[in-house]
C-alpha cells in the first residue's frame, strides 16, 4: 500500500528568517504506520506537489492553523481525482470540525498503535469519517524514533549548511499558559519519554544539530537533569524551548550542547533581565519571544518593551501578535467578549490582527509589530545576528571537533532552489 | 492557577467536544421562579474542552443530569480569579444564551453580587 504523505505550505511573515526546517510531526506520525505501508512524503514548503504520483491514500498533516485552508484546498483536488484523504495533525485537531467537510477521514490524537486500523480499515474499504482518540494518550513508551530517512536533506540546506533535525523528549505540558492550545492537545499531564527510548532516537540522528521541540523542558527538575546528563555524550548542539532557572540545570544543559533557547520576555522586570544574563553567563544563547497585544499592554508599555529588549542583549528576538487560536483560554475571552472580528484562518500566523485590542485600534496594534521588528533589528540585522549565534556554535563545535564544513555542493542552492546573489560591481 | 474551591458546590464530570473528559465547577442556585446554573473554568484541573467551547454541550449535560427538563434556567459562565499575577486570570461571569450561536453578556459586579444574595 501506498501512501502519500503531504505537509501543506504557508506563507512565511514578514520580518521572520525564511529558514524552512525539516516537520516533525508527519515524520512521527509515519514512524507509526505499519511496516507493509510505504510513505511518500511531500513538504509543499520546499518542493512542488506530485499530483500524478501514483498512491492509494493520501495523507495531510497539519501543524499551523493558517495551514489548514492550504490542506483543504489539497484534499478537494485529490478527491476530484478519486483518492481518499485523511488529515491528521495538531491544526486538524484545533479545527477538525471544518476539516472533517474537506476529508475522507479525520485523526484526532496521538497515533501510535492506532494508524494501522485506519490503513486496515482503508484496504477494508471501511474507513470511518472519524478516528478520534481525543483526550485519550497512548503509552508514551509506544513512541518511537521518528522516520527521518523519508526527509529529502538537499531540501532543508541553506548554501549547504544543514538545518537542525527536531525531536522530542516528552508530551503534554504542566503549564496552561494563555495563548496557548498545547493543554487541549498534549494533555495537561508532561509524559515524560522513558530515557532508553530517548537516547535511543538520538543516537540515530545523524544531524549534530537539533531542535529540541518539547513544549518547555522546564517541567521537572529531576527528569531535565537526567535528560541533560544523558545528552552530554552526544556532543550535539541544540535549540530549545525554556530551561529550568536553575544553576545546576543550566550548568548541565550547557554541557549537553545547549546553543540558544526560545525565552518568552513577558515585561521589563530585573527577573527577565537576570534570567537572560544567566542563560548568557552559561554560554546559551536567547532568542526572545515577545507576544504583542495581550490586554496589559498599551502602545507605551509595547515601545518601552522594545527597548528593555535592545537594552538586555538579546541575541534574537522574534515578535508575534497575540493570537486568539481556538481551544485557547485568549480564543474563549476574545470570544465572549465579541472581540474576534476575522476567523479566516489563513491570517491566524501570528503576524496579523484578527481580534480587537483592549489599548487600541488593531490597525495601531498591527503599525507596532512591524514597529518591533525595525527597531529590534535596526542597527543589526536579524541574518546578521543569526550569523553570530551560528558563529558561536561553529567554534564550540571546533572545539570539541565536532564542526562539520558546509556541503560545498549545495552552497549555490537554498532549500532547493537555486541562490541569487546580489553582485555589485564598480 | 488553581481555581478555589469557593467558587462551587461540586465537581461536574461532563463529555467535552469528541467526547473528551472534561471537568468543571458546577453551583446551581434556585432562584425560586428559575435557576441559576454557574458553570466554572477549571483550567489546570479540567483535563478537556473549556466551558466556553463545550458551550450548549455542557448547558445539556448539566440540565440532564440534574433533572431541570425544561425548567427556565439562566446559564451563567465563570472564569474564576486564581490569584495569578496575570489580569487575564482575574474573575468574570458571563451570562450565555443558546441560539445559531451562543451570545455572551458580561456581568456588572452588582449583578454578580445579587446573584448570590440570600432570597
Amino acid at each position: 500500500m501506498k501512501f502519500k504523505l503531504i505537509y501543506p505550505r504557508w506563507e512565511k511573515l514578514k520580518g521572520q528568517t525564511t529558514f524552512n526546517l525539516p516537520p516533525h510531526g508527519p515524520v512521527a506520525f509515519a514512524a507509526t504506520l505499519p511496516e507493509d505501508v510505504e510513505v511518500s512524503f511531500t513538504d509543499e514548503n520546499v518542493e512542488d506537489i506530485d499530483f500524478d504520483e501514483t498512491c492509494d491514500l493520501v495523507g495531510i498533516s497539519m501543524m499551523l492553523s493558517t495551514q489548514v485552508q492550504r490542506g483543504w484546498e489539497l484534499a478537494t483536488r485529490f478527491r476530484e481525482q478519486g483518492k481518499q484523504v485523511v488529515f491528521g495533525g495538531i491544526a486538524t485537531m484545533l479545527h477538525a470540525e471544518e476539516t472533517a467537510l474537506h476529508a475522507d477521514a479525520i485523526f484526532l490524537g496521538e497515533a501510535e498503535g492506532r494508524s494501522g486500523q485506519v490503513m486496515e480499515d482503508w484496504k477494508q474499504g471501511s474507513l470511518k469519517k472519524v478516528y478520534n482518540y481525543m483526550g485519550r494518550h497512548p503509552a508514551i513508551e509506544e513512541v518511537g524514533p521518528a522516520r527521518r530517512d523519508l526527509y529529502k536533506r538537499e531540501l532543508y540546506n541553506h548554501k549547504g549548511v544543514q538545518m537542525v533535525d527536531l525531536f522530542h523528549a516528552s508530551r503534554g505540558c504542566r503549564f496552561s499558559c494563555y495563548p496557548c492550545a498545547v493543554s487541549y492537545l498534549g494533555g495537561r499531564v508532561f509524559r515524560p519519554r522513558p530515557m532508553d527510548k530517548v537516547i535511543e532516537e538520538l543516537a540515530g540522528i545523524e544531524n549534530n544539530r537539533l531542535f529540541v521541540v518539547d513544549n518547555s523542558l522546564a517541567q521537572n527538575k529531576e527528569w531535565e537533569k537526567e535528560l541533560f546528563r544523558e545528552m552530554i555524550p552526544f556532543k550535539k548542539k541544540w535549540i530549545s524551548h525554556t530551561i529550568e532557572d536553575d544553576p545546576e540545570i543550566l550548568d548541565l544543559a550547557a554541557r549537553a550542547g545547549a546553543w540558544y533557547v526560545y525565552q518568552a520576555v513577558y515585561d521589563t522586570s530585573d527577573y527577565i533581565k537576570e534570567r537572560v544574563k544567566r542563560y548568557h553567563d552559561h554560554g546559551i544563547g536567547v532568542e526572545g519571544t515577545i507576544l504583542l497585544g495581550l490586554d496589559n499592554q498599551t502602545e507605551d508599555d509595547i515601545k518601552r518593551l522594545v527597548d528593555f529588549l535592545l537594552e538586555i542583549d538579546l541575541d534574537l528576538a522574534e515578535f508575534t501578535i497575540m493570537t486568539p487560536f481556538p481551544h485557547t483560554k485568549g480564543y474563549d475571552d476574545f470570544l465572549r467578549e465579541g472581540r474576534i472580528f476575522d476567523f479566516d484562518w489563513n491570517h491566524y500566523n501570528a503576524g496579523q490582527v484578527v481580534f480587537h485590542p483592549r489599548h487600541m485600534s488593531a490597525e495601531r496594534l498591527q503599525e507596532l509589530y512591524d514597529y518591533a521588528w525595525e527597531t529590534f533589528y535596526r542597527d543589526e540585522s536579524q541574518e546578521s545576528k543569526m550569523f553570530r549565534l551560528f558563529c558561536n556554535v561553529a567554534l564550540r563545535e571546533m572545539n570539541e571537533g565536532t564542526y562539520r564544513p558546509r556541503d560545498r555542493r549545495l552552497v549555490n542552492r537554498s532549500f532547493g532552489k537555486e541562490v541569487v546573489r546580489k553582485i555589485v560591481t564598480n | 492557577m488553581k481555581v478555589p474551591e469557593t467558587y462551587y458546590d461540586e465537581l461536574f464530570h461532563f463529555k467535552g467536544q469528541w467526547d473528551i473528559p472534561s471537568t468543571c465547577g458546577l453551583k446551581i442556585i434556585d432562584k425560586g421562579d428559575r435557576k441559576v446554573i454557574i458553570v466554572t473554568e477549571l483550567y489546570q484541573d479540567n483535563p478537556g474542552t473549556s466551558v466556553t467551547a463545550a458551550g450548549p454541550l455542557l448547558a445539556g449535560q448539566v440540565r440532564a443530569a440534574k433533572g431541570l427538563g425544561d425548567a427556565p434556567v439562566t446559564y451563567i459562565e465563570c472564569n474564576p480569579g486564581t490569584n495569578s499575577k496575570l489580569s487575564f486570570y482575574d474573575e468574570d461571569y458571563f451570562e450565555v444564551s443558546f441560539g445559531d450561536a451562543p451570545a455572551y453578556r458580561r456581568l456588572t459586579r452588582e449583578e454578580v453580587n445579587a446573584l448570590f444574595e440570600k432570597p
